[in-house]
This record gives C-alpha cells, structure tokens and sequence, in this order.
C-alpha cells in the first residue's frame, strides 16, 4: 500500500524536474562549446533520452543505488551529502516531536478536564495565538529576544546541549498549538461517552476514571496525527536549520533553491516525503497493537489461519 | 362530538409544527450562532480591518511602494513614516499595506483553485465511487503524502518566482485537503434516504448531484477555505522568505521579514513590522474560520 | 423501613438561553425488594431522576435544585463525594441505556467487572478476578471469555456484562434505565427473564426505567408514571393496571395495539410533550387532554390519592367529574 504511495511521490518529483526551467547540458559546459560537445554531454548526463527512459533509469538508479541525481554544481553526490546531514536533521526532529507531544497533550488534557473553566479559555487562546504564528517568524523573533538582546541562548550551531534548545524549541512550537487542539477535542469526546458514565456509577474516583478509562482511549486516535507532526517539523527545517547555521538536510536544501540546484531540492523534497510516509506506515503499524479491537482483528486472522475447524464457542456469538 | 373536535385539534398541531420549521431558516441560525461568538466577531473585525487597509491602500499613503530615497534609509516611525522606512528609504507603512494585497490577492486565488479543483475531484469520487473514487484517492493520497509546504516549495523552484506561479503553487496542496473533505461529505449524504428518494423518482445523477449534494458541502467548504487563506498567507510569506515566491523591489511581508534579517541587530522595524501583519492576519482568518466551523455545526463544539 | 424514598425531587439545567425543569418535585417510595416501575415518554425526565439518585448529573449545567433523596434513612444529597462514591456501585448500581457504548473498548470485560469489585469489596486482585468470572457465569456467558473486549461480544451479550458489573457486588437498589430498548425483542426477553432471576436470587429492589408497558407488566410490583418532569399516576401494579385513571395512562393504555380487536389505525396520544424549559401554568397535560377544562389551566394539580395506594395528579379524576 505504501509502494504505490511512494512510487507516485517518485512520480512527481522526477516530473517536476524534468520541467524545471533551465538546461543542466549547458551549465555544464560552460562558456562556448560545439553541437557535437553538446550531444556529447547531453548523452553523457543521460538527458538525450525521453522522459519515460530517464524516469525508468531515474528509479532504477533510486532503488538499486540510492542514487538521487547529480546536483548541477557541486561534484559530491547528492545521496552522500545527504546521508552526511540526514542523522542532524533526525535527532532535530525527533527532539522537537518529542517536545510537541510532551507539552500539547497534557496541555490538552486538563483543558479537556476543566473545560469552561479559566484555565480552558486561557489554553485555547494561547493555542490560538501560537497557531498564528509561523515558524520562521517565531525563530527571528526568538533570535532576536533570546540570543541578541538577552544573550542568553546561543545562536550558531549545535556544539553544546545549550545550543539545542532554540533550534528544538522552534521546530516544536508551530505543532504545540494544533496538538493541544487535536487532544482537548478528543478528550472531550472520550469524557461524553457512556463508559465514561459506567465508570462513574461505579464508584471510582475521578482521577481513576480520567487515567484508566479515558486516557488511553483519548491518546490512541492522537498517534495518527504524530506523522502530521513529523512532515511540519522536517518541512520547518528547512528555515530553522538556516537560522541556527545547522548543518543539516535543511539548509541543504536550502542552498539547493537559493542557486536554482534543482536535483538537490528535488531529492531532499524526496527524502523527507519518503521519511514520513515511513513514520505514517510505522504509525498505521502501532496502532493495530494499541488498539484491542484492531488488535484481535489481526489475532483471529493469525489463528484462523493455523487451525482448520471452526472454534466451538463461535455459535454462541450469535445471541 | 367529541370527534370532530379532536379532529380540528390534530390539524392545528400539525401547522403549529409547520410554522416552527419555517421560521428559522438555515442562514439565519447559522447567523445568529455566529453573532454570539466573540472570538469570531473579533476574528472578522481584525479581517476586515485589514481588507480595508489594503483596498485603500492608495489613500492611506501618498508614497511609492518602489519609491526608494538614500537619504531616508533606516528611518525609525514617525508622523511621516508611521513604520519608519526600509533600507533603500521606502516607506515600510506602504511597502506593508500593498505587500497586503499582494499577498491576499496570491491567497484568495490559491484558495479559489483548490477549492474548485478540490470540489470536482471529490464530488466525482465521493458521488461515483468505485473505481472513479479508487483511482482519485490514490492521486490524492499520493499528493498527501509530499508535506504540503514542500510541494509548494519544488514547484515554486520549477516555475519561478512571481504572484501568479506562487498562488499556483499553492493551490496544488490544498486540493487533497479540499478534496477529502468534499468526498466525505458527498459520501455521508448519498447514502441518506433522500438522495434514495429522489434517484427512485428519476433525477438524473448531474441534477442530484447539483441540487441535492453541492448544497450541504458549501459549509464545510467555507470554512476549509477560510483557514485555507490563512495557511496560504504564511505559506506565501513562508516561500518569499526562502526566496522563491514574491521577489523584491515588490513588496510582501516574508521577503521583507527576511531582507529584515540581516538587520536584525540594530533597526527592528524591518522585521517586527512585517511579523505583526503576518501574525495578525492569520490569527484573524483562524479566529473567523473557527467560529464559521461552531456557526454551521454546533455539535461539533464540545 | 423504605429502602429509598424520594421527596420533592427537582432537578434544573440552566442552558445558555433558558432553564430546561427537567424534574419538578417527585416523590418516590421503593421499598426492599419490590421493583418500582418509572414509566413515561422520552424526555419525561426517567433518565434525569435516576442519575439524581445516583448524584451523576452533570455540574454545570445540571442542579439539583431541592429535594431528599432517603437511603436506608440517610439522605443522599447530603453526604460527602467520598461516602456517595462509596454507595454507587456497592449499595445502588445503575445499568445505562445503550449497552453498545456502555463498556470500555480498550478494556477486558473481565477487567471490567474485576475493576467494581475490587474497589468495593475487601479482596486482592486475584479474588477480585475469579469473582468476576463468577458473575460472568451468572449472566449466561462463558467465564473463559473474560479476556475478551467489548466488540467481541454481541449487544444483548454487552447488556448481560453491564448487568454483571451492576450486580457485582450485590447491591441492594438497581436502577435500570430502559435496559432492554435497544435490544431485539427475543434478547429482550431473555435479558428480563435472567434480571428477576437474579433480583430474587439477590433480593435486590429495583428502579426500572422504561416506555414499555409491556415490560412493566411482567416485572414490576409497582408503577409511576412520569410526564414533564411529574408523577401523574403512582401506585400498585394492580392497581393500575385495572383501574387506570389518568387521561395520559389511559391515553398509554389506549395507544397499545390489541392482539383481539381488529383496527386500521393506531390511537397515538396527540400532540407533543411540552418543552421543558418553558412549561405551561396549571396541568402539564392539558394540551393534550380530551377532558381538560379552564380550571385545569389555572391551577397547579397535587397528586390526590384516589384509592389505597394509588395516587393521581388530575383534579378531573380526583374530584369525581371523570371515571374512566
């Protein structure tokens, strides 16, 4: 399901580098050259084929070699640049995930708990300002607060644990407010519902209720989102990994559009949408094991497949 | 005796219901809930504050948006320059108000084609299903799964930089999203009795399609396009600010923010400007689009 | 003693534009092992008087306005949340109309059960847990299937565990609310008929919340019948059933199709229930009553008994002017 996916994302970004505007053969050669050097590196670059020959090759290399093309300016290849930069960006994203959940899930919680109280309003509206503000502005403004005026955070780079927290904090911020959205709304849901009010008759206390019972019914449909959370946090490395001078896929890419390189924003445009189809189908993955009732889908497949006759205790299903 | 009498009585309930049904029509409800919105209301206050700031614009300053004057750079605000100047000199109060333009002309238009091009392919998928609606979920799932501010990117990097390729760029992201919605919608409503009712009198599937299904898909559309203009304001100040989207000398908020970049240390104007206009503007559109979503469906509030 | 006495029950919801009554000064008697049936339209305020025994209404909106709710003697309202959570589950259960959405999904039913015993009796985990394969067995499924979820299990299936955990810990008042109206009319059968075996075998009392006089009459000892958040009619099944006198329960009684007599047309009470939040002066009925006259309009009616044990709320019946 997910190879389709991925091969029509393949599909699409090769096509959009085809049509890119300017012509790699003369680039390449530079300052004056003959029709016969022309044909001659056009044929050496593989850009005298048609579209469908360079797309096959344009995969078979992708699959067999991890080959990503050849940026227009720089010798070393794309892949290994890439694959150079690829773990920064990673452990950027991961923290900065991992922050967005830390902080917009609890904080969608209690909302959810104290809804219509102060607390409730004051979390929405603060959700709501944050939701407005876009990551790069929130990065100038914090490099302007945190690193020029107050001088307490550093700016460049990542070479200290200190170094990380501007950089984390802005890659989480634009998620917070859209997680602590998605988790108040998804509380509220689980609070109404009537094994809620089962619970309740019963006797329990309500911290009980709200840890055992809702809970985890109110997290499990939150995973889904996480491989949202993913594509904006990589998709928002492109300007924080700039900011900060981090070496990462980011400013890879970035140097990639600012000289026009279009294989190499092409190929990072790639990678980070293969990254996320891979967290998505991860997420897919993890959810049928948190979830008992997807869970015993795939139980019963597996035993069914094992043994012949039909369980004895199937007939009473009925009633 | 008695019968009759309980007879007219049926009758007079029976109206009384009647009545009760027409009274409030749909848009009125919908008003009335809006009204009593207060972040709405201030959503659509900020929103239409800024509409009139750039619709008038021309009146507002008597300055060249391109009108550069060495003299002038660097200028902090005064009465002459409400914003201070940028530093070629121009006026960054004009620069701000027609980057306003620019950049609501660039979302209304991006928004207009994914919600047009969104309509048609989820209507299609959701009406027909089958392989129609196999073949386009996949495109769209496809679609979905390049993070959309990325997919603006390459194809920003494919066609250049300017107004109407970057409202291009834009809409393609937006289709799946327009789309999906659309064809949930179509879908929960084809299966509904009445659609049953009319295919069983012989409508034809066009007709039920534009007289049945369009008219319940209007308001999830609306409010989809709504956050839809304030996710393509960041996204055009987002690609201007990385250098694609709108180039300078013409004015936008992101390009400005980020030749403001440089100047960061000593003249803030240039950067905190542009990053109030940005944030209010789409803190605007979220705050409408919101209350539009509590308007039209208030079960979904709680 | 009584086991549970309500008096002068009412319970409002002040909503953004208005206050919906919901329940408007009732008053009930259920004594021990008797099972007292609340009968009454949708809306009649059943749902919201059982949830005020339990102290489950919700807090905004919900408020329980006056009123006592006796106990064995002790009025309900005002004990402390610890002691009221100590009594539901363990002296009062109540099962809940839908048993599709009524179990935890990501919950075993066994956990489910184990969970109301565990916290009520003095048992390690392990007791709890043979205890609620117990109960299991008592409700007619399996005990090997307590490791199962919800979804594995069909509706009538689901409704038989809710009533397992009800009656986990043999409480001594069941309140059941409308426990077999989303179930098939077989299953529903087979439900009732398992619930008084168990009420007898546990000697629990219990309030039964429904619109199906149908099942009244084959569980109930005896009957209330609610409208607009009222008592209107209030006695002994016999009672009640032999000499109905209320224009609403004749207008219930009326409204059953008859196995005998061969009609075309069924006899619906006309009209609607009024809306709670803006209830009419005098009799709440009147609206909809053949008999009403102009005093019913002025006056609020009381209940007036008109026979031992048999209460009617109607100055039409209760004065004599009307008589079946």
């Amino acid at each position: 399901m997910v190879i389709p996916i991925m091969l029509g994302v393949v599909i699409i970004v090769f096509s959009l580098s085809f049509l890119a505007p300017g012509d790699p053969v003369s680039t390449a050669l530079g300052e004056g050259y003959t029709q016969e050097q022309y044909d001659a590196q056009a044929a050496y670059m593989g850009l005298d084929k048609s579209y469908i020959e360079q797309l096959v090759s344009y995969l078979v290399n992708l699959v067999t070699k991890f080959d990503l093309g050849k940026s227009y300016f720089s010798i070393i290849p794309i892949e290994t640049e890439l694959a150079a930069r690829f773990p920064v960006s990673a452990m950027l994203g991961l923290f900065g995930i991992a922050l967005t959940v830390l902080i917009g899930i609890p904080l969608g919680i209690f909302s959810a708990i104290k809804q219509y109280s102060v607390l409730d309003y004051g979390l929405t509206a603060i959700a709501m300002i944050m939701a407005a503000i876009p990551g790069f502005v929130l990065s100038i403004l914090c490099v302007v607060l945190f690193g020029v005026q107050l001088r307490w955070l550093p700016l460049v780079g990542l070479d200290t644990p200190k170094h990380w927290i501007l950089p984390v904090a802005t890659s989480a911020f634009p998620g917070i407010a859209g997680m602590m959205r998605m988790t108040r709304t998804t509380m509220l849901e689980v609070i109404r519902q009537d094994y809620i009010s089962t619970a309740r008759s019963k006797g329990l206390k309500e911290n009980v209720i709200i840890v055992k019972h809702a809970l985890k019914n109110c997290l499990i449909p939150l995973v889904t989102i996480i491989g949202g959370s993913v594509a904006m946090v990589l998709s928002g490395s492109i300007i924080v990994e700039n900011i900060f001078s981090i070496r990462g896929i980011g400013t890879y890419m970035y140097s990639g559009i600012s000289s026009s390189d279009y294989p190499v924003v092409m190929a990072g445009v790639l990678v980070i949408s293969f990254v996320v189809c891979i967290v998505n189908l991860l997420v897919d993955i993890l959810y049928a094991f948190i979830d008992p009732r997807i869970k015993t889908i795939y139980g019963t497949r597996m035993t069914n497949r094992k043994k012949p006759a039909v369980l004895p205790g199937a007939a009473s299903e009925v009633v | 005796m008695h019968g009759h009498l309980v007879k007219e009585r049926k009758e007079l309930d029976l109206r009384a219901l009647e009545n009760m049904a027409v009274k409030k029509t749909l848009w009125q409800d919908v008003l009335a809930r809006f009204l009593k919105n207060k972040s709405g209301i201030a959503g659509f206050v900020i929103v239409v504050i800024m509409i009139l700031l750039i619709l008038f614009a021309p009146l507002l300053t008597r300055f060249d948006y391109d009108a550069q004057s060495f003299p002038d750079r660097f200028l902090y605000p005064s009465s002459l320059h409400p914003f201070g100047t940028d530093n070629f000199g121009r006026d960054l109060f004009t620069r701000m108000l027609y980057g306003g333009r620019i950049s609501f002309m660039i979302a209304i238009i991006a928004t207009f084609i994914s919600a047009v091009i969104g309509t048609i392919f989820g209507s299609a998928a959701g009406y027909f299903g089958g392989v129609v609606d196999t073949i386009i979920s996949r495109f769209l799932d496809i679609m979905m799964a390049i993070p959309g501010l990325l997919l603006a990117i390459a194809i920003s990097a494919v066609l250049g930089p300017g107004p109407i390729n970057t409202a291009f760029a834009l809409s393609i992201g937006g289709i799946a999203m327009s789309a999906r919605i659309i064809r949930a919608t179509v879908m929960a409503i084809k299966t509904n009795e009445y659609i049953e009712a009319a295919k069983a009198t012989g409508s034809r599937n066009f007709r039920i399609i534009r007289k049945h299904i369009l008219p319940n898909t209007i308001a999830p559309l609306i409010v989809n396009s709504t956050m839809s203009i304030g996710g393509s304001i960041m996204g055009i100040a987002g690609l201007s600010f990385i250098g694609l989207g709108v180039k300078p000398p013409t004015p936008e908020w992101g390009s400005i923010l980020n030749v403001g970049r440089d100047y960061i240390r000593d003249f803030w104007p240039m950067t905190v400007f542009p990053a109030l206009f940005i944030m209010l503007t789409i803190f605007g559109f979220n705050l409408l689009g919101d209350a539009l979503r509590d308007a039209l469906d208030p079960r979904l509030k709680d | 003693m009584n086991l549970l006495e309500i008096k002068g029950l009412t319970i409002h919801y002040a909503m953004r534009a208005n206050t919906v009554h919901a329940v408007n000064n009732v008053s009930l008697v259920i004594e021990p092992g008797q099972t007292l049936g609340l009968v009454g339209e949708t809306g009649a305020g059943k749902t919201t008087t059982a949830r005020g025994i339990m102290r489950l209404i919700q807090t905004p909106p919900g408020k329980i306005v006056s009123g006592e709710i006796l106990f064995e003697g002790v009025d309900l309202l005002k004990i402390s949340s610890a002691e009221m959570r100590s009594i539901r589950g363990k002296s009062i259960s109540m099962i809940f109309q839908d048993p599709m959405s009524a179990l935890n999904p990501i919950l075993t039913v066994g956990e489910q059960i184990a969970e109301v015993i565990h916290l009520h009796e003095k048992c390690s985990k392990r007791e709890a847990e043979e205890r609620s394969r117990e109960m299991l067995e008592m409700v007619g499924i399996r005990p090997e299937r307590a490791g199962e979820y919800p979804h594995q299990f069909s509706g009538g299936m689901k409704q038989r565990v809710v009533i397992a955990i009800a009656l986990a810990c043999s409480p001594k008042l069941l309140i059941a609310d409308e426990p077999t109206t989303a179930l098939d009319v077989t299953i529903q059968a087979q439900v009732l008929d398992m619930m008084r075996e168990l009420k007898d075998k546990l000697n629990t009392s219990m309030l039964l919340i429904t619109h199906d006089l149908g099942v009244v009459a084959e569980t109930c000892d005896a009957v209330a019948i609610m409208y607009a958040g009222e008592i209107v009619e209030y006695g002994s099944l016999e009672r009640l059933f032999h000499n109905p006198k209320h224009p609403y329960t004749l207008g219930l009684f009326g409204s059953i199709p008859s196995l005998d007599k061969d009609t075309d047309r069924l006899n619906p009470i006309r009209g609607l229930m009024p809306d709670p939040s803006a209830l009419p002066k005098g009799c709440k009925f009147r609206e909809r009553c053949d008999y009403a006259c102009d005093e019913c309009r002025k006056e609020e009616q009381s209940l007036r008994e008109i026979e031992p044990g048999h209460t009617v709320r109607c100055m039409r019946v209760a004065g004599g002017v009307l008589n079946g």
